[in-house]
This record gives C-alpha cells, structure tokens and sequence, in this order.
C-alpha cells in the first residue's frame, strides 16, 4: 500500500504551481486592502470599530472565496480528461475513488487556505488602519449576541459560511466529474449560486410544502445568527438536516459516476 | 513455458449496439517484445485501454500476472507501464515534476531512479523545462519514461514511434529489445507500421475490426526452424535439381535463370541441399527469403485499410 499523502501532495502541487491560483490569492487581499483603504479615506477613522470593516469585508469577499474554490474544484477533475492526463494519473497502483478522494481532500484544502486568509488579512488590515487608534465605544451597526463578543460572532459567521460553501464547492465538484468541461461546471454551479439566490427570497415567500426542501434555501445559513429565518419555524438543525441530505447525494453520484465510467478519447 | 504475463479471455466490449473488440484471445510471455497490429479503427486502442483498466470489458477477463483487471485492479496494474495513445503530460509542470508526481504514486521510487530514466531516455537537457515547451518527440520520451519508471514487468505502448525521429525510433526499438532480452519484461507495441514492427518485435497479433486474425512470428522465426519459407537456390541446371528434388520428395519450382524455389523450413534446407549435392547439381548458392510483414499483412486483411 503506498502513501495516501503523498496523492493529496501531488494535487496541491497542481493546484499551486499554477499562476491562477496565486492570482486569486492576491485579488482576495488586494481587495481587502482597497476596501479598507477606502473607508480610511472617506469615513471617519476615528468613529469606525475595525469590526464593522471586517465585518463589511467578510460577508462581501466570503463570496470571492466560494467563488474562486468553485473554479478549482470545476477544473480539478475535468482537466484532467480535456487535457487527457486523467489516462496516466489513473494506471497507478490506487483505487478511483481513492484518487477522486485526494482531488477531493486538495479541494477542501484550498477553500480552507482562502478563509483563513480573508480571516487573518481581514483583521490584521484593520487592526492596522482603524483599530489602534479606535474609540473603544465605537458602536457597531449589526447586533453582536448579549455576552459575545465581536471575535466569537465572526467565528461563528466564518463557520457556518464555510458549511454553505463546502455544499456549493462539492455540487462543483460533482458537476465537473459528470460533465468532464469545467467550464460548464464553473458555469453551472455559479448560476445557481448567484442566479438562483438573488431569487431565493422570493422563492422563500411561496407557500409550498416542497420549498422547505430546496437547496438553496438552506444555502444561507448566517440567517440563524441574526435570529430572523428566510421561511417560518425554519431552524438552524433543519438546515444542516437537509444539506447534510444533499451533501450525502452529491458525494455520492460523484464516486459513483467517476468510479463507473469508462474512460475513451 | 512460464506462466504468461497477460491471459486475455474472450474479450469483449460493446459500446451501444456495436461490438468493437470481439471475444479476443491472446496470451503474452514475458521476454519477447509482441506487436499488435490494425488497420486504423481495429480496435487496438480500446484493447489497451481495458488491459490497463480504463475501459470496463462487456465481458471476458484479462488477468495480468495472475491478477484480474476487473476485480484486482490495484494488484494488477502494479506490473503495467503504459502509454496510451498520446502521452499528455501536465503541461504547466516541468518534465521532472511529471515524473515526481507519477514516481510519488508508487512507493519505493528513488530519485536517484528518476534520474536514471531521464538519462535513459535522453532528456537531460530539457527535463527541468515545462512541457508545454516540448516538441513532440519529446514529449513521447517523457512518456516512455514515466512508463518505465516502476520497473513494470509489462510494457504497453501505443504507437510510441509517432512522432520521434529516425534516431528516437532506432533508440526506441533497441531499447525495447534490451529491455525484453535482458531484464526479461513483456512489451505490448501496438502499430499500423508494418516495417517498424518488424523490426521490433518477435510475435505479431494482427486485428482487424475487433477481431483477432492471425497471430505470427517474426523474429529469428526461421532461425528456430519453426516456420517455413521460400528456399532460393542458384544452380548449374535447375530442370536436373528440380527433378532430383521431386525424387527426394520436395516440390521445387523453376525461377528463371540459374534459380530453384523450394518452401521448406531451416532443417528442410539442409536437406535439400545434400539431395542436390547426392544428385550431382553444382549449388552456387542459397537464400532465404522470408515474407514480409507488409506482404503477410495485407495478405490476411486483404489489403483493405479502414475496417
Ligand atoms: N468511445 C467510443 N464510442 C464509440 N465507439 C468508439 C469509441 N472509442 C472507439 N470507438 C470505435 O472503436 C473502434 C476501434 O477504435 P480504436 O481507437 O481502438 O482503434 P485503433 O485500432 O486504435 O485505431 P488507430 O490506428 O486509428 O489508433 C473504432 O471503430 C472506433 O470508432
Ligand atoms: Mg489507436
């Protein structure tokens, strides 16, 4: 048996010895910058928490992330049948689904690696322009739970971002094993990220029983933290309840398909 | 005989309602370098690509070293290196990342191997370049080193001439046959190069439309005493050797001039030279001319090209 680390190494090396990947990193912190840049010119630095920023700069780039984890996981496994490599990787002494699952592992890795560093560059960045200075008292414009604190409401937010981002990255990832095009997986899953959301709330407003089962209701789950759901008697369990449901199904149709198909041209 | 390094059992796939390979059969030993030979469109991809488990097979089995294809996947593929129609590298890693990356898949590669290879296949001065700056030929070279990089105890290439240059091929065919004689391994070629093949290879299997036809031997073949062939003697009087050839039992046919042909094999030869000799005919000399490929070729598929 070799070593399993070794195929999740030989992932991140193509993920990482590719420009693009470098180019998306520097966008996500040159966008940081200029956000924070910004408000230091126009807003009043002095009346500003670097919380509210953070804030701002999260929920508006944590979409950047998804994004850009969405283009890698559409192009990890479909690149590798457009470009015909899959034929070399796959004649090696490893399951397919143990190699689909190192693709998979490199994928997580990533998105992970992009939060942390909207997270670290988010809060470093305005530390650095509005923190040391700041009044203590600054007031923040969204509600921070009695008894937290801004760290641990971030926290939060980061953490149940990333569940909805690991669905929409695996519906990514299961597109482009099925259709081997990661232009059409990058495609597909952005429209219903994008497309489909800007309708979701009112989507959300019909009076349908099936509704509560759609995806992309769910996909949104910061809508817990602020105590007010998109639909009626919808909780933070049901929601995890039904991505987990899907999670399940896009995991497997993905090994199921990747593992049965034969692979010609 | 030892056991052979590939069994192909009845081989079958279908894809839709076609049926593209056709119940083939074929065993391969290990030590000889074996030519699979087709008209384009025969089949001979898809056969490659269900040895080394891309395809599924509609039916039948192929066991390599024992281990089923199908159901030992693992097991059976660590005895293969292969080269499946082109070999597509990543194009944005250089030639030794590729290598790195395939060498890292199996356990037990030294980069002291790696470097080996690279020597082996003449890429020093380019192996740290990216690939996508490669030429063809070089390219095909990197991928003959990626396949040959475990050691494998069968060689499968597809078409692996296409593309390099009079002294590639040459290097190629040598090295293939060292690689058969002296380490003993089996290698699969598959090609529509008549005259390649027969340079190369000991046994040829030749397919057309998903079918095996004929499976013949090449090299040293006449040598061994194990096939026949045109017997050309140049003699005093041909109508006095052909008649005492008839008497001893060969049927000998007038060429013209000073020449006799008799169909016979190595033994045979030797023979009929001392019934000539016993006759009294003076013999000035004997040739063996042994078939062409291209001739066999076109003789069994009836010189039709596309199936
Ligand atoms: N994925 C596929 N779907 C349907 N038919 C296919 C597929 N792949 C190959 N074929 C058909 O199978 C037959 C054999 O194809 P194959 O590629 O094995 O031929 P080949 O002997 O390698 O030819 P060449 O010398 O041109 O490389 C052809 O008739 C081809 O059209
Ligand atoms: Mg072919």
């Amino acid at each position: 048996m070799g070593d399993f680390l070794q195929l999740v190494r030989n992932e991140n090396m193509k993920i990482y010895r590719r420009p693009r990947t470098w180019v998306m990193m520097s966008i996500l912190l040159g966008l940081v910058l200029v956000i924070s840049i910004l408000w230091l010119s126009f807003g009043d630095r002095n009346s500003t928490s670097m919380w509210e920023v953070v804030f701002i700069e999260a929920s508006v780039l944590f979409l950047l992330v998804t994004i850009f984890t969405v283009v890698i996981a559409a192009g990890v496994v479909a690149e590798e049948f457009t470009t015909g490599t899959i034929k070399l990787l796959l004649i090696r002494p490893w399951s397919r689904s143990k190699i689909l699952l190192s693709k998979y592992i490199a994928v997580m890795m990533f998105a992970i690696l992009l939060a942390v560093e909207l997270f670290v560059s988010t809060i470093a960045v305005n530390w650095l322009a509005f923190g040391i200075h700041a009044d203590p008292e600054a007031a923040l414009s969204f509600p921070v739970p009695t008894g937290g604190t801004p760290v641990s409401y971030l926290l939060q937010y980061y953490a149940l971002t990333l569940v909805s981002l690991v669905v929409t990255v695996t519906l990514a990832f299961m597109l482009s094993t099925i259709f081997r095009s990661g232009g059409l997986a990058i495609g597909l899953s952005l429209f219903l990220l994008l497309g489909v959301n800007s309708f979701v709330a009112l989507i959300a407003m019909l009076d349908y029983q099936w509704i509560d089962y759609l995806l992309f209701i769910h996909l949104n789950l910061t809508q817990y933290l602020d105590g007010n759901p998109m639909r009626e008697g919808m909780t933070l369990g049901y929601s995890l309840g039904v991505l987990a449901v899907y999670y399940i199904l896009f995991i497997a149709v993905t090994w199921y398909v990747f593992n049965k198909r034969d692979v010609a041209a | 005989m030892t056991q052979p390094i590939v069994k192909m059992v009845n081989v079958t796939k279908r894809i839709g309602k076609r049926t593209i390979i056709d119940k083939l059969s074929l065993d391969l030993p290990l030590g000889e370098v074996f030519g699979f030979l087709g008209p384009n469109g025969s089949g001979k991809t898809t056969t490659i690509r269900m040895m080394v488990g891309l395809m599924s097979l509609s039916e039948g089995e192929i066991y390599i070293s024992g281990h089923s294809i199908t159901k030992d996947y693992e097991k059976a593929i660590r005895y293969v290196g292969a080269i499946v129609e082109n070999p597509e590298m990543y194009k944005y890693l250089s030639g030794y990342d590729n290598l790195i990356h395939y060498a890292r898949m199996i356990p037990g590669i030294t980069e002291h191997r790696v470097n080996e290879v690279v020597k082996l296949v003449g890429l020093e001065g380019r192996i740290y370049d990216k690939v996508k700056t490669y030429s063809l030929g070089m390219r095909q070279r990197l991928g003959v080193a990626q396949a040959i990089l475990h050691k494998p105890q069968l060689l499968i290439l597809d078409e692996p001439t296409n593309g390099l240059d009079p002294a590639g091929i040459r290097e190629l065919r040598d090295y293939l046959r060292l690689l058969s004689k002296e380490e003993g391994i089996a290698v699969f070629v598959s090609s529509h190069l008549l005259s390649e093949m027969e340079l190369m290879c000991d046994r040829v299997a030749i397919i057309q439309n998903g079918k095996l036809i004929d499976v013949r031997t090449i090299r040293g073949s006449f040598e061994a005493g194990t096939v026949s062939s045109r017997v050309l003697i140049e003699v005093d009087s041909p109508q006095g050797a052909a008649q005492a050839l008839q008497a001893a039992g060969y049927s000998a046919a007038l060429e013209g001039g000073q020449l006799i042909a008799v169909e016979t094999d190595r033994e045979g030869t030797a023979s009929v030279n001392a019934a000539l000799v016993a006759a009294g005919i003076k013999v000035y000399g004997i040739r063996t001319h042994v078939k062409s490929l291209e001739d066999q070729f076109l003789e069994v598929t009836g010189g039709e090209r596309i199936g």
